[in-house]
C-alpha cells in the first residue's frame, strides 16, 4: 500500500511537473505576446521590442522543439527592421528574423503557411529600408512567399492582411493607393472575422492594423 | 513519507532560493551594448541589458548553468557558472561578427555599381538615371574616375590607355563587339541594355587574374537572375520602337524583346554635323531564359541578333571633294550560356559558361568594298573553395578560338588564334584589417605562339570603422592589335605594370576615395613605314614591325559623392588626372597619344521630386584639350585642341496610366549649344586643317516606356 501510494505520488509529481513546464511555457508566451500586443504600431519602441525580442529568445533556447518561440522572435525582429536607425542596423535586424526563421522552419518540418507569411513580412521590411534599389527584388520575393502562403492555406488572413498593406502604401500613381487596397482590406478583415488560431499562443496579428487602415480608406 | 520529504527537499531549493545574476556587456573596447540579451540557457531566466550594458535578473537554478549573451552583430558569447554560490558582478566582452563595416574589403582598381554591396560606391539605376549617359553603361562609366573622355570614339580610355584596351566581360565572358560597329568620327554606342545588368564592377587597373588580355581595364557586367515585371512592355521614342515580354513560374524565366529602330526622324529635328545619306536603321531582337535546377543553381541562356544599316558622306581630307561616301551593313550575333551553382553550404562554387559570337559589317567607301568578319567562342570554369576565416582560393581555366577577317573588294584575308588561359587566386584575411589577394595568370595565344605569366597582387588594410587603403599591383598582356598580325606574326605580347594605391571613406551616404597610380607600357607595338607620321585614324598598317615601344601613364583620381546633405539630392565629382607618354605605333619619339587629355571633370547632381513622382539630373564634364597632328609643327603632337565643355540635363517622370505604369524620359545634350571639337585633321598637302567634333552640337532626345500588367504589380519606388 505505502509503495503504491509512493509510486501514486512519485507519477503525479512527474506529470505534474511536466503539466507545470507546458504551462510555464504557454504563460511565459502568452507574457510575451500581451507585451508584444501593447506595443504602439504607430511609434514602436525599440528598447521594449528588443526586449520583448530577447524574451522570446530565450523561451527559444528553452524549448528547442517548439517554432512558435523562433516564430514570435523573428516578427519580432522584422518590427526592429522597421524602426531601427540606421540601414545597416535594420539589416542586421532583418538579417537576424532571417535566420530565426530558417530555424523556426528547421523545427516546424514541414511547410507552414505563417512562416511564409512572415517571410513576406521580412520581404516588405526589408524594401521599405531602401526601397529605390530593392522594390525589385524584394517586391518578387514578397509576392512569391505570399503565393506560398495562399497555397497551404487559402484562409489565412494575414496573407491579404499584407496584400492590402503594400498596395495601401504603395502611391496611386504606381496601381497602389487607398482606394485599391480597400477591397482587399475586407477580404482581409472578413478572413481575420472567420478565422480561430490553433491556440492561444498561435499567431493572431494584423487584425488592428487592417481595421486602421479600412478607417483611413473613408 | 520519507520519499515525499525527499522529493520536496529536491524541489524546495529551486522554489524558494532566488539567485541574482548580474554584470555588464560590453564590445571589446568597452562600449556598453545596450538592447544585449543575457540568460541561463535552457532556462527561461534572463533579462536585456539597459542603456548602460547592465543587465540583472533572478534565477531559481542552483546548479552549474550556462550563461549566454547574445547581441545583433555580435558571437554568441557562453560561459559556465556555478549558482552554488553567490554570484558577483560580472563583465562579459563580446566579439563583433565579421561584417562589411569591420572587415576591409579589397577596392583598389574597382568601383562598383550593385544592389548587394553596401560597399559599392553606385547602384545600378545610377546608370540609367545619369544625364549625358544616355544610358548607355559605357556613357556613364566615363564619368567615372580614371576614365578619359574621347568624343569621336567608342570604348572605354582608362588611365591613359587607348579603347582597345579595355575588355568588357559579360558574366566572365569577353564580349568581342560590345559595341555597334564603328564609324569614322562617330562614337557608337554599346550593343546591351543597362537593364539587363545587377551589377556593374569597372576596374581601372590592378584588376583580378581571371581576366586578362586587357592592358588598361575591364568592365565586368553580371546578368541578373530574376525578370523584373512579368507582363508586356512597350518602348518609343524618337529612334526606335520596341516590345518586351517577360513571363515567369517557380524556376524559370523567359524575357524577349524585339526592336526596330530608325534614327531619320531624329536626324530631322536635331542638326547634324555629319551628312546622312542614309540614316542608321536597326532591327534585332533577344531572348533571355533563365532555369534553377537545382537549390542554387541557375542556368542563363541568353542570344541576341542584330542587323544595321547605314551611309554617309564621311569628311576625309585626302579625298579631292573633301568627302568620302561610307555604305555599312551589319550583321551581329552574340550567345552565351552560364551555369552557377554552388555545393557544401557555400564551400564549392562553380561558374561556367559558353558564348559565341558572330559578326560581319559589309562596308564600301567610295564604292571599294571592306569587309570585317570576327568569331569567337569561349568556354570558361571557374571553381572557388571557400576556406575558414572567409579566405577563398579559386582555379579557373579559359579558352578561345578566334577568326578575324579584313576583306577587300571580294578577297578575304583572315586570321585565327586559339587563346588559352589558366589562373589560380587566393584571397586572404590575415586579419580583419588587413586581407591581400594573391593571383597569377598564364596564356598563351597561337597567332603568335607565345605563353606569358602574369602576377597580380591586391593588399587592403582598414584604417578605421569607415576608411581603408588599397594597393594594386600586377602585370598585364595583351595580343598585339590584330591588324599587325597580318603581317608579322612573330610580335610579342605587349604588357602593362601597374601599381595603384587607394584611400576611402565611406560615411553616412558620403563617400570620399582617391586613387594615384602608375604603369608601365612595355613591348608595344611600333611600325617602321619609312614615311611621313599618317594620322588617318583608318589607315592599314602596312609597315615593318617590331615589340620596341614602351610608355608610362601616371596620375591620380578622386571621387567625392554626397547623397546626405540635401533631402532627394544626390551629387558626385571626380577628378581624374592623367600624364603618359608613349613611343608605339608609328611614333618616331616619345609623345602623349592623341586620345590622351591631362584632366577630366565631371559633376553629376540628381534630384528627385516625390510629389511630382519626377527624377531631374543634370551633368556638366570638362575634358582638357588633347593632341593632334600637325604636319607643320616641326614639333611631334604639341598642338592641343580646345578644351571640352558639355552641360546635359535629363528628366523621367513616373505615371499611372489606367494601371500601368509609364515612365517618360527627356533629355537635352549639351544644352548650351557649344561647338565643341574632338581633334583636328589636315589634307594631305598640310594647308587646310579640318575640325572633328561631335555628330550635333545641342541635341535633345524623348522617349517613353509603358509597362503593361495585368495586375498592378508595381512596387513603392521604381526610381
Amino acid at each position: 500500500m505505502k509503495r503504491l501510494l509512493t509510486f501514486t505520488l512519485l507519477f503525479a509529481l512527474a506529470t505534474g511537473m511536466a503539466w507545470a513546464q507546458n504551462e510555464k511555457y504557454t504563460k511565459a508566451m502568452t507574457d510575451g505576446i500581451n507585451a508584444l500586443m501593447a506595443i504602439d504600431r504607430s511609434k514602436p519602441d525599440a528598447k521594449s521590442l528588443q526586449d520583448i525580442g530577447n524574451r522570446f529568445e530565450r523561451i527559444a533556447a528553452a524549448e528547442p522543439k517548439e517554432w512558435l518561440p523562433k516564430y514570435y522572435a523573428a516578427y519580432t525582429n522584422v518590427l526592429l527592421g522597421f524602426v531601427g536607425a540606421t540601414l545597416t542596423e535594420k539589416d542586421q535586424y532583418l538579417d537576424k528574423a532571417n535566420a530565426l526563421l530558417k530555424d523556426a522552419e528547421t523545427i516546424a518540418g514541414k511547410p507552414n503557411d505563417e512562416l511564409e507569411v512572415l517571410k513576406a513580412y521580412q520581404s516588405q521590411i526589408h524594401l521599405a529600408a531602401d526601397p529605390m534599389n530593392r522594390w525589385q527584388n524584394d517586391g518578387e520575393k514578397f509576392q512569391g512567399f505570399l503565393q506560398a502562403a495562399k497555397s497551404l492555406n487559402a484562409e489565412n488572413p494575414r496573407i491579404y492582411f499584407l496584400e492590402g498593406s503594400s498596395l495601401f502604401y504603395t502611391p496611386d500613381e504606381y496601381g497602389g493607393g487607398k482606394k485599391v487596397a480597400k477591397p482587399i482590406l475586407e477580404k482581409a478583415q472578413q478572413k481575420f472575422n472567420a478565422y480561430k488560431p490553433e491556440t492561444a499562443i498561435h499567431p493572431d496579428w494584423g487584425k488592428m492594423e487592417t481595421e486602421w487602415m479600412l478607417s483611413q480608406t473613408n | 513519507m520519507k520519499l515525499f520529504y525527499c522529493l520536496l527537499l529536491i524541489i524546495s531549493p529551486a522554489a524558494f532560493a532566488q539567485k541574482s545574476v548580474q554584470g555588464k556587456v560590453t564590445d571589446q573596447k568597452g562600449n556598453a551594448l545596450p538592447g544585449a540579451n543575457v540568460f541561463l540557457k535552457g532556462t527561461y531566466d534572463g533579462g536585456t541589458t539597459d542603456a548602460n550594458g547592465v543587465f540583472a535578473f533572478k534565477t531559481s537554478e542552483s546548479d552549474t548553468v550556462t550563461l549566454t549573451a547574445s547581441y545583433v552583430g555580435f558571437e554568441v558569447f557562453e560561459k559556465k557558472i556555478s549558482l552554488k554560490e553567490s554570484l558577483a558582478a560580472m563583465s562579459i566582452k563580446l566579439e563583433e561578427l565579421a561584417n562589411e563595416l569591420n572587415t576591409v574589403v579589397i577596392t583598389a582598381g574597382a568601383f562598383e555599381a550593385s544592389d548587394e554591396k553596401r560597399m559599392a560606391m553606385l547602384k545600378p539605376l545610377d546608370i540609367v538615371t545619369t544625364a549625358g549617359a544616355a544610358a548607355d553603361i559605357t556613357g556613364a562609366m566615363q564619368f567615372l574616375p580614371g576614365a578619359q573622355r574621347v568624343g569621336e570614339q567608342e570604348g572605354l580610355f582608362v588611365r591613359g590607355g587607348s579603347g582597345q584596351e579595355t575588355k568588357i566581360v559579360i558574366d566572365g565572358m569577353i564580349v568581342q563587339n560590345p559595341f555597334f560597329s564603328s564609324l569614322p568620327d562617330v562614337q557608337s554606342r554599346g550593343r546591351f541594355n543597362p537593364f539587363m545588368f545587377k551589377g556593374t564592377s569597372f576596374s581601372t587597373g590592378g584588376y583580378s587574374a581571371q581576366y586578362g588580355q586587357a592592358l588598361s581595364s575591364v568592365l565586368l557586367l553580371n546578368t541578373t537572375d530574376k525578370i523584373s515585371n512579368n507582363g508586356l512592355g512597350i518602348s518609343l521614342n524618337l529612334a526606335n520602337a520596341g516590345l518586351n515580354y517577360d513571363y515567369a513560374n517557380k524556376n524559370q524565366s523567359v524575357s524577349a524583346v524585339v526592336y526596330y529602330g530608325n534614327l531619320r526622324p531624329l536626324f530631322k529635328l536635331v542638326k547634324q554635323n555629319v551628312e546622312w545619306i542614309h540614316a542608321p536603321e536597326f532591327k534585332g531582337s533577344s531572348l533571355t531564359y533563365r532555369w534553377k535546377p537545382t537549390k542554387n543553381g541557375i542556368l542563363k541562356v541568353y542570344g541576341m541578333c542584330s542587323d544595321s544599316h547605314l551611309s554617309m558622306n564621311s569628311n576625309d581630307p585626302a579625298s579631292d571633294t573633301g568627302k568620302m561616301r561610307l555604305v555599312l551593313k551589319n550583321n551581329n550575333a552574340f550567345t552565351t550560356s552560364t551555369y552557377t551553382d554552388s555545393w557544401g553550404d557555400g564551400r564549392w562554387t562553380l561558374n561556367s559558361g559558353l558564348s559565341y559570337s558572330r559578326n560581319k559589317d559589309n562596308m564600301t567607301y567610295d564604292g571599294v568594298n571592306f569587309d570585317r568578319f570576327d568569331e569567337r567562342a569561349q568556354a570558361r570554369i571557374v571553381l572557388t573553395r571557400l576556406l575558414t576565416g572567409n579566405n577563398t582560393i579559386l582555379f579557373g581555366a579559359e579558352a578561345h578560338a578566334i577568326t578575324i577577317g579584313n576583306g577587300m573588294d571580294g578577297a578575304m584575308y583572315r586570321l585565327k588564334d586559339r587563346y588559352t588561359a589558366a589562373f589560380v587566386e587566393s584571397e586572404i584575411y590575415i586579419t580583419r584589417q588587413l586581407a591581400g589577394r594573391v593571383g597569377v595568370r598564364s596564356e598563351y595565344s597561337s597567332v603568335i605562339s607565345r605563353a606569358n605569366i602574369a602576377p597580380r597582387l591586391s593588399f587592403a588594410y582598414k584604417t578605421g570603422r569607415y576608411s581603408q587603403f588599397s594597393l594594386a599591383a600586377g602585370q598585364f598582356y595583351q595580343n598585339p592589335d590584330y591588324r599587325y598580325l597580318y603581317l608579322n606574326k612573330s610580335l610579342k605580347f605587349e604588357r602593362a605594370d601597374h601599381l595603384i594605391l587607394n584611400y576611402q571613406i565611406i560615411k553616412n551616404q558620403r563617400t570620399f576615395r582617391v586613387e594615384a597610380f602608375y604603369k608601365n607600357y612595355a613591348q608595344l607595338v611600333r611600325e617602321f613605314t619609312g614615311e611621313k607620321y599618317d594620322a588617318d585614324p583608318y589607315r592599314f598598317p602596312w609597315g615593318n614591325t617590331n615589340n620596341g615601344g614602351d610608355g608610362y601613364a601616371r596620375g591620380f583620381d578622386f571621387f567625392w559623392r554626397d547623397q546626405k546633405s540635401i533631402k532627394n539630392l544626390d551629387y558626385w565629382v571626380t577628378y581624374s588626372f592623367v600624364d603618359s607618354k608613349r613611343l608605339f605605333q608609328q611614333f618616331a619619339q616619345s609623345a602623349t597619344p592623341t586620345f590622351i587629355s591631362n584632366h577630366n571633370i565631371s559633376l553629376i547632381t540628381k534630384k528627385w521630386f516625390e510629389k511630382a513622382k519626377t527624377n531631374l539630373s543634370a551633368t556638366y564634364a570638362f575634358t582638357s584639350g588633347r593632341p593632334y597632328y600637325n604636319p607643320n609643327n616641326d614639333e611631334f603632337l604639341k598642338d592641343r585642341t580646345p578644351a571640352v565643355h558639355n552641360v546635359s540635363v535629363q528628366a523621367s517622370k513616373l505615371q499611372s496610366i489606367k494601371g500601368n505604369l509609364v515612365i517618360f524620359y527627356a533629355t537635352v545634350d549639351n544644352i548650351l549649344n557649344t561647338r565643341n571639337v574632338f581633334t583636328y585633321r589636315y589634307t594631305p598637302d598640310g594647308q587646310t586643317r579640318y575640325a572633328v567634333g561631335p555628330q550635333s552640337y545641342r541635341s535633345f532626345f524623348l522617349g517613353m516606356q509603358i509597362m503593361l500588367s495585368k495586375k498592378a504589380k508595381v512596387e513603392k519606388d521604381d526610381f
